[in-house]
């Protein structure tokens, strides 16, 4: 019951947390952005297009107003159409959403996967050469940026060896494995790196505590101890890492999106800054943060079912 | 049930491998593959502002007029239109005869979702819906003043809650089915430019009524190809119009075109489909088309130098049977003032700063060697552009240029305060604006840079807020009109006119010259024009680019053009040359 009551209370903090984005954005769209008008009407725009446009959009409104506007559409999830492209905001978002995942989530489930397999095994054999040399690739591939993996895989794998297709996208099953096979497999390892450095950190910390002193005094193999009870214990950070991972995921990746002309979110957000178009922002801004708060409740939770003595206050 | 999920396992890996490896190109697979380097806005002619848009639109959508491929210098021709107008003495009228026989392509917004027959009403629509400021059309500018009455038509309807489209208009009616007349509200030889530009393209009542807002994702129009619907995608597919009408290659040429004619008289579009690859970066793209995936693409700037030896192709490109097109574009890149500020009202501090630039040496830093020096605004092949002109005020002459500083009343660039330049947020850009930071510097004149993100760049520009500026302008229309308005009064910001240039004796001569008919008088008159610009440096004149584009081996009757947006439909492949020429990449 404690549980459920603090569910709900994480939950109810979305509120204040939703006004708050909501006033971050209608302040940055009110005193930072450029008017979207400009870009809209072209290069031969006059006084009374712009203005035009400014009703027509609802800029000429009283701010309070406009931000009233905001807090609804935030609560509502109505975030209406495409200031450019005059689409629904929720069709694009569906549109999108299929070719993001179809990147992230092999990637996430691989990456993941590897990394934490990887860390096992060099905490496993920490110290040895094994352990050295994992953490000396591990440092060199997170010191290539990684624009350079994407032009290097693109050259080598699609161009030179055309083993993959170099860019492009078709909707639908099986259609899109080919185009996705390059950029899953690029970012897999560009994201090795960091993640195997940081589960190796997570796991040594663990391999040096008094139980698992304890448990070799007892004579506990080796192995069992890793599984059972170092991983196990180590699962707090573990989860912290990779549910927060989970609403990127849905974002998209931007670079990739790019140079893989792959019709995501995360393109979808790039061009909605580069048109000034705010409806596309906005209801990208506020999912965003309805979906970290959401994982980080997530998060909470399974902390409670991986390590029984936590509790929810 | 474990056995179940081992399976279901193994399919979904086979499936995997199977569809993994890179698809194989099929030679006998008569598809155009293009390249889009920039997002495609939607299908709305009315808001075709940019080049890509308006090619996209170009390959559903048809316009009166068009300009014929295979001519030089730009030559307007009947498209939807049977033949050229009948044009009254006084140059205010112009009378179209409709060709019959025009079909929209079928769609659900029409009865049993057969499309029907264009009429003359259809281009009445199509012009009012342009002027409609509900629609906040970005072409309103190609009639905003020309048509008798639509400006008011236009300021009536923009108070009242819903726009009357059955209320008649002086200025554009259907005379019958088959005519349509176009009243001038005073002689402007051309207003037919803009017949054969994306925001006159003709559109059914019936479809823009069926999809309302998201009609710009359902393109619905009588030309070579169909999109169902434009899903805003990365990958967009096109299919020939079955109810596509007659329309044939052209049978004659200019002569630097007489090789483009082997598929003379046939029937368009030449090519079944279209895919055109949304790419907006130039690397995978570029890859594409080394292995063969694409069929033409503009030779990126990175890859210039190993592409392209003076002026030739590479030897390797050349073995993979490939071509390369040169052609100058219709454009021009400038640095201009903002002439609110007095402190550009000085003659001799604008030449000056002319003086002390080396657009050679920037010609070579940026454009590869591949542009010509612009002397004044008109790019060349446009009446206007006197070949043998040159600017005395283009340097790099640092001597005459300290000289002429002090004439301006600030010797060695004392007194004068740090101008700021303003520049959009694009590596290249930044490249340009330190390059020109420092030539300033050479003659004591202090430039202080600020790059801004494309829209914010345009915002300072529209609200007149900045000092100098670097920017360039492509032709709308092959006339020179379309570039000296660029410094006419009326057009000061927002307008075109950035730089807010009004003089009243360029103003009388830019409104005498637009009103004359093409004749040695109005070129006289727009060189006239020409020249003073660039005596008076009312603006440092950059260059006029070139165009490199490459072609597969197998592309047949490809030519670069600024102006044909509806270039696919005369495209045609060779696929025994395909199939051949395959082998070796």
């Amino acid at each position: 019951m404690n549980m459920y009551a603090y569910i709900i209370r994480r939950l109810l903090y979305v509120i204040p947390v939703l006004l708050g984005v909501c006033l971050i954005i209608f302040v940055i769209f009110n005193v930072v952005a450029p008017d979207p008008a400009f870009l809209l009407l072209g290069r031969h725009a006059t006084v009374e297009q712009i203005a035009s446009l400014h009703h027509e959009l609802g800029m000429d409104r009283p701010l309070f107003v406009q931000y009233l506007d905001i807090i609804k559409s935030a609560f509502t999830f109505n975030f209406g159409y495409s200031w450019s492209s005059k689409q629904q905001i929720w069709e694009m978002i569906k549109a999108g959403a299929g070719p993001s995942l179809t990147i992230t989530v092999p990637v996430f489930i691989i990456s993941n996967f590897l990394s934490i397999s990887l860390a096992l095994l060099v905490a496993f054999y920490r110290g040895k050469l094994i352990d050295k040399a994992v953490l000396l690739i591990s440092i060199a591939m997170m010191s290539i940026p990684s624009l350079a993996y994407i032009l290097f895989g693109q050259w080598f794998f699609g161009a030179y060896l055309g083993w993959f297709e170099i860019a492009g996208y078709e909707a639908g099953f099986p259609n899109f494995i080919p185009y996705t096979l390059l950029p899953v497999m690029l970012y897999v390892v560009i994201s090795w790196g960091p993640d195997t450095r940081f589960y190796r950190a997570v796991i040594l910390d663990e391999v040096y505590q008094d139980y698992v002193r304890t448990a070799r005094a007892k004579g506990v193999g080796e192995l069992s101890i890793m599984f059972k009870h170092v991983l196990k214990n180590a699962m707090i950070p573990i989860l912290t890492q990779v549910i927060l991972q989970i609403p990127f995921l849905i974002l998209g990746l931007l670079l990739a999106e790019s140079f893989f002309s792959i019709p995501g979110l995360g393109g979808m957000i790039i061009k909605a800054i580069n048109t000034s178009d705010f409806p596309v922002i906005k209801a990208m801004t506020i999912l965003s943060a309805i979906s970290f708060i959401l994982f980080g409740v997530i998060t909470d939770v399974m902390y409670t079912l991986v390590d029984p003595r936590m509790r929810l206050k | 049930m474990k056995m179940r999920n081992v399976l279901l396992v193994m399919a979904l890996v086979t499936s995997v491998l199977i569809a993994g490896c890179a698809k194989k190109q099929d030679a006998s697979e008569r598809v155009l593959n293009v390249v889009s380097t920039a997002e495609i806005k939607g299908y709305d002619p009315i808001m075709a502002d940019d080049l890509y848009s308006g090619r996209e639109i170009s390959k559903i959508y048809e316009g009166l007029l068009a300009y014929h491929w295979l001519k030089m210098p730009y030559e307007l021709i009947p498209n939807l239109a049977e033949a050229m107008p009948e044009v009254s003495k006084d140059g205010t009228t112009y009378t179209f005869k409709i060709k019959k026989g025009v079909f929209f392509q079928d769609d659900a917004a029409f009865p049993g979702g057969k499309g029907r027959e264009l009429e003359a009403g259809d281009f009445v629509y199509s012009i009012k819906r342009l002027a409609d400021s509900k629609n906040q059309s970005t072409g309103w500018w190609v009639l905003d003043g020309k048509l008798k009455g639509l400006n008011e038509w236009r300021a009536k309807n923009e108070k009242l809650p819903a726009t009357n489209y059955d209320e008649e208009i002086a200025g554009v009616k259907a005379l019958d089915k088959n005519t349509l007349q176009f009243t001038l509200a005073k002689p402007f030889p051309q207003f037919l430019y803009s017949l054969a530009m994306t925001f006159t393209y003709v559109v059914a009542k019936e479809v823009v009524e069926k999809y309302g807002k998201e009609f710009i994702n359902h393109p619905v129009g009588t030309g070579p190809y169909v999109l169902p619907k434009f899903d805003q995608g990365k990958r967009i597919t096109y299919t020939k119009n079955p109810t596509f009408r007659e329309k044939l290659y052209p049978s004659d040429a200019s002569p630097e075109f007489q090789h483009l004619l082997g598929d003379a008289g046939k029937k368009l579009p030449l090519i079944d489909k279209v895919v055109v690859h949304v790419m907006v970066e130039s690397q995978p793209a570029w890859l594409k088309f080394g292995k063969g995936e694409v069929d033409y693409f503009g030779v990126p700037k990175d890859n210039f130098a190993t592409a392209v030896k003076d002026n030739k192709l590479s030897a390797d490109l050349l073995a993979k049977g490939m071509n390369l097109t040169i052609s100058p574009q219709l454009d021009v890149t400038y640095t201009s003032f903002n002439y609110d500020n007095k402190l550009f009202h000085n003659a001799n501090l604008r030449r000056a700063m002319y003086l002390a630039y080396d657009e050679k040496k920037a010609n070579e830093l940026f454009y590869n060697n591949t542009a010509f020096p612009a002397q004044s605004i008109t790019p060349p092949g446009i009446a206007g552009n006197k070949p043998e002109y040159k600017n005395q005020w283009k340097g790099p002459n640092l001597e005459l240029a300290k000289k002429t500083l002090a004439l301006a009343g600030y010797p060695d660039g004392k007194g004068l305060p740090e101008i700021i330049y303003d520049i959009p947020d694009s590596t290249t850009s930044r490249q340009m604006g330190e390059y020109f930071q420092k030539q300033m510097e050479q003659i004591g004149i202090k430039i202080k840079i600020q790059a801004s993100p494309w829209p914010e760049f345009q915002a300072k520009l529209k609200k007149r807020s900045g000092q100098m500026f670097g920017i360039a302008w492509g032709a709308d229309y092959p006339d020179a009109e379309n570039f000296l308005q660029l410094f006419y009064g009326p057009n000061s910001a927002p307008g075109a006119n950035s730089s807010n240039y009004n003089n009243p004796q360029f103003n009388k001569d830019f409104e005498a010259a637009v009103k004359m008919q093409d004749s040695p008088a109005r070129t006289a008159l727009y060189e006239k024009l020409n020249q003073y610009l660039a005596e008076e440096a009312v603006s440092l004149f950059g260059v006029h680019r070139q165009a490199y584009t490459l072609q597969q081996g197998w592309l047949k009757n490809y030519r670069a053009s600024d102006l044909h947006h509806d270039s696919i439909q005369y495209l045609n492949i060779d696929s025994a040359k395909k199939e051949e020429l395959l082998k070796k990449f």
